[in-house]
């Protein structure tokens, strides 16, 4: 039977989703101010 | 068709963006639907599907390519490496992170701990500050030639810290494992997991040239207003 820690995924996911999106809204907001 | 070749990069950068960051949301999706739970470390195991791919690309391509268009700059003095190499070296530094946070997470549920100074932990550790260092040094120096010429010194460092963070869990011993795919020998993965993993590598060097695309485009216009208000 695996362990169970699904709420480590969930968080690592969350917060490499926020990181590259973060970066990518910074990139674009800026392009938009150009 | 637009005049401006800045604002046609930063257009170009955008697409490839987009279509990247959807792709990261796709192999989240594979990696939590259709590649099995791996027995010993549970769903944890998948956080590798986003810390691998993403690890291998600031690591192989991110820091690599900085490395050598600062070589190149300091041999032709063409701004345009100099342009390539900050924004690889930003784009490496948001990879470095990813890598710093998605690894500890992963590690507290498999080792126990969210940090220990192992070899390669702690080099990543040492490239990410080095990257840090890169782009506050850029910040910081107005000339241009004199920003290109001190920044491309540092690019260098960083693409020397590569082959040792590579070959740390080989030369130390430390609990980071051994790669399971850049290695002499096949890689020693299941076809289903392999999949996921190869899916990833391209999501994320696609996210790498997208967000370069954009980083280049942005400064390149901001060069040319510069060179405009100069005139």
């Amino acid at each position: 039977m695996p362990p169970d820690n699904g709420p480590y995924l969930i968080a690592a996911y969350i917060v490499a989703g926020v990181i590259y999106l973060g970066y990518a809204v910074k990139l674009i907001s800026e392009a938009r101010r150009r | 068709m637009t005049a401006d070749p800045a604002q046609a990069v930063i257009r170009r950068g955008i697409v490839l963006t987009v279509l990247a960051l959807i792709g990261v949301a796709v192999v989240m999706v594979m990696a939590l639907k259709f590649t099995p739970v791996e027995a010993n470390q549970g769903l944890a195991q998948k956080i590798f599907y986003i810390h691998v791919p993403t690890a291998t690309v600031a690591l192989w391509i991110a820091v690599p390519a900085t490395g050598l268009a600062s070589m190149l700059y300091l041999w032709l003095h063409d701004p345009r490496l100099d342009r390539f190499a900050a924004a690889s070296a930003e784009v490496a530094a948001v990879f470095c992170l990813v890598v710093l946070t998605t690894g500890p997470i992963w590690g507290k549920p498999i080792w126990g701990t969210w940090w220990t100074w192992d070899g390669r932990l702690t080099l990543t550790l040492f490239l990410f500050f080095l990257l840090l260092g890169y782009h506050t040094l850029r910040g910081s120096v107005r000339d241009p030639l004199e920003r290109g010429r001190f920044s491309a010194v540092l690019g260098i460092m960083g693409m020397a810290l590569v082959p040792f963070i590579h070959l740390s869990v080989y030369l130390w011993r430390g609990l980071h494992p051994k790669p399971v795919v850049l290695k002499p020998s096949a890689p020693s993965l299941p076809w289903e997991m392999l999949r996921t993993l190869l899916t990833g590598f391209g999501v994320f060097i696609l996210l790498y040239v997208g967000f370069v695309t954009l980083r280049y485009g942005l400064q390149l216009a901001q060069d040319r207003k510069e060179e405009a208000d100069a005139a």
